[in-house]
């Protein structure tokens, strides 16, 4: 059975060193039609990943996934066409609109719209629209997605490490708190900003703006601990997001590659892969689960 | 002459259903015991749904339901025969988000109209042509879409727009943020939503915590909350671009609320569509507006992107507070008497003022006030107490009496643009 680690990469020679590092598919994008991507992913440079990936035998997904406005719409075929003319082997899109012209570039697309992500139907209905899979969102527990997975032939992914983003607006809100507070925000979108609840001040969440506007992230979630529960339940497409794992991260995913052959050779040890997950994980960044061991019941 | 876009507005609850209707609304939008985005607010039974769809066809109202639920397994059980009870009971339209709950709908209660709800954020023509084709009759726009994108799309797309005119607003893509879900265990996206955007938050740079040192200097605290919105000064645009339903928000809102906002848009849409040469902005449409407003008002992204003053920080403003003070049932001309039912206390010599529909407003003070006996009282101090009061000027039936509350009154801020 085939276990799919899709990673995220910041550069070409991240990018390789994931792929040795175990990464099957390379999911890379930028802010004009992507969300929430680092590194410089012009043209150039998702061709020059694509060739790299096409080598060893893996893939790369290009991020289609931003909520579009008329003006990248309009663009959008474009850049369809110069991916497709590169080859890269998939997209991600949840804009109704842009898959509508993703289909018509007859490029294969992953259904990714964040946080409605929710139910088999609803993934089914853009099933029947050619999807090839979908993401799921991370709010979903980890008990809906096996009864999501059992319902449908596409592979759900599900992310087994990393941060997910949790509110998206399109207002710049961290320049506009800087106004408002009269601090000087020169190179703002270079230094990391956090904000903490109200109720629990030893949380940290990241918050990041870029020209779609302010993202906040949840804390760091990972499934280490669950990943035999993924692969009897038939969720075979893993996601490892690198946000802000920096130079750990091709690390952590070769630590999620072993776990994957200890657990394809009856070898898995839970409290030692998250023991070294832990070692890997930067100090900063709280590691979590999130919603995905919740009760569904819990979550109303 | 131009074309009237319909004016929609929310009803929580079937007496809020009746006074907007009353009040100028062409359309409201209510939500039904399942399926809806407001678990808290007065939903509608089957057989409440059937009275307001009477009330409102005998006015040549439309009522819609929204069931914009982003539905997890197990949640969309019953859909199809929701749809369909819907449908039969003459519902006019549909307001859904979850294209699983689309599916059912147009498969399950063919004949009953689907309108994309605003929680799905389409802010392309792509997007509104991607449902036309899947056989939606109108699109609810995202909140972050421009006036000159609305013109855009109604140029490239033939389908019906709404957008929101007034009301409360996320301060994220609706439906993008589940800061509710992740820090209070509530699902934003099944009616749960904490608000928890405008909570104060710690804020950090790097590792170091900024809340003491900036609390120190007397700074704000991070937040992430939206003035409310409101185009009361902007129908003119709205209606040039094409839009062709304008949206109050507020299901949770008191029948004030409603009363007040739909009868000032009434008016401001009348006085534009009868006559756009002659057309003059009425100060007093805006004045009106504030006395039944929560938080300050801005356009929203619709010339622009928001800046931090549309956004709340610090103390709140002072905004004059009124409540609903009574509701007239009846009126004797010749004696000059109202009947009111109360719903707020007021008493003899109080300033008030009385409101109905067509934008008819005046102020008084009460000099007589009666009980149902006829004796002479001094307040009016039970709830739905039945009493009299002498008039100046003519009212009728479903006017609402209104007062100021006690607090700080400050000059409302004018609205940017």
């Amino acid at each position: 059975m085939m276990i799919q680690l899709v990673t995220t990469a910041q550069s070409v020679e991240q990018a390789e060193a994931l792929i040795m590092a175990g990464s099957d598919r390379i999911y890379i994008g930028e802010a004009t039609y992507g969300l929430r991507h680092k590194g410089d992913w012009s043209l150039e440079a998702v061709r020059e990943v694509t060739a790299v990936a096409h080598r060893y035998g893996k893939e790369v997904t290009v991020a289609i996934n931003n909520l579009m406005h008329n003006h990248q719409i309009e663009t959008l075929p474009d850049y369809l066409a110069a991916l497709k003319d590169i080859g890269i082997d998939s997209v991600t899109a949840g804009d109704p609109g842009a898959i509508r012209l993703i289909r018509n570039a007859n490029i294969p697309y992953w259904y990714d719209a964040q946080t409605l992500v929710t139910s088999a139907r609803h993934i089914q209905f853009w099933g029947k629209r050619d999807a090839i899979g979908a993401i799921a969102a991370r709010e979903v527990t980890l008990t809906e997605l096996g009864l999501i997975q059992q319902q449908i032939g596409l592979p759900v992914e599900v992310q087994v490490y990393g941060p997910t983003c949790i509110h998206h607006s399109k207002r710049p809100l961290l320049t506009n708190y800087f106004n408002e507070i009269g601090r000087p925000n020169d190179g703002a979108e270079k230094r990391e900003y956090y904000v903490s609840e109200p109720s629990d001040a030893a949380s940290r969440y990241p918050v990041y703006e870029d020209e779609n506007g302010t993202h906040v992230f949840s804390e760091d979630l990972t499934l280490m601990g669950q990943l035999p529960v993924l692969l009897t339940g038939g969720l075979h497409t893993w996601k490892l997001e690198g946000w802000h794992a920096g130079h750990a991260f091709v690390d952590i995913v070769r630590l999620f590659d072993k776990a994957r052959s200890d657990l394809l050779n009856g070898r898995f040890d839970r409290l030692v892969m998250e023991r070294r997950l832990a070692e890997l994980q930067p100090e900063q960044f709280r590691l979590g689960t999130g919603l995905l061991l919740r009760n569904p019941e819990e979550i109303k | 002459m131009k074309k009237r876009p319909e004016l929609l507005a929310p009803a929580g609850n079937l007496e809020k259903l009746k006074m907007a209707i009353l009040y100028g609304a062409d359309a409201v939008f209510i939500g039904g015991q399942q399926f809806g985005l407001r678990s808290r607010a007065g939903n509608f039974g089957y057989d409440e749904m059937a009275e307001g769809v009477a009330f409102a066809h005998a006015r040549g109202a439309k009522v819609y339901v929204a069931a914009n639920m982003v539905t997890h397994e197990g949640d969309i059980e019953g859909a199809g025969e929701f749809f369909c009870q819907l449908r039969d009971i003459g519902i006019d339209a549909v307001i859904v988000s979850d294209p699983a709950m689309i599916e059912v709908c147009l498969t399950d209660a063919p004949g009953l109209p689907v309108h994309l709800s605003t929680q799905a954020s389409a802010t392309n023509y792509e997007t509104l042509r991607f449902w036309r084709e899947e056989g939606l009759e109108r699109i609810v726009l995202a909140r972050e879409v421009s006036m000159e994108e609305i013109r855009e799309m109604k140029r490239q797309v033939d389908v019906e727009i709404e957008t929101f005119v007034h009301g409360a607003m996320c301060i994220s893509y609706s439906g993008r943020c589940t800061l509710s879900n992740h820090m209070a265990l509530r699902d934003a996206n099944r009616g749960g939503c904490a608000q928890s955007c405008r909570w104060k938050y710690g804020f950090f740079e790097a590792d170091e915590l900024l809340t003491d040192e900036m609390a120190a200097r007397d700074e704000e605290p991070f937040s992430m909350s939206s003035v409310d919105l409101a185009m009361v000064r902007h129908i003119p645009d709205l209606v040039e671009a094409g839009v062709d339903s304008l949206k109050i928000e507020g299901r949770m809102k008191s029948i004030h609320y409603v009363a007040t906002v739909c009868n000032v848009y009434r008016q401001v849409i009348d006085a534009y569509c009868d006559d756009p040469v002659g057309f003059e902005f009425d100060p007093a449409w805006e004045e009106e507006i504030w006395k039944a407003a929560q938080r300050e008002l801005a356009t929203g992204f619709y010339y622009g992107v928001p800046t931090e003053n549309e956004q709340l920080f610090g103390k709140p403003r002072a905004i004059p507070q009124y409540a609903f003070a009574a509701r007239v049932i009846s009126y004797d001309p010749t004696t000059q008497l109202a009947t009111l039912e109360q719903r707020n206390h007021f008493r003899r010599g109080e300033d008030v003022e009385f409101f109905g529909p067509g934008f008819v407003r005046f102020t008084q003070q009460i000099d007589e006030l009666y009980d149902e006996t006829g004796a002479m009282i001094e307040t009016a101090n039970q709830a739905m107490m039945t009493v009299r009061v002498k008039v100046e000027q003519p009212v009728a039936t479903d006017f609402i009496m209104r007062k100021r509350k006690a607090g700080v009154v400050n000059t409302p801020v004018p609205s940017p643009v």
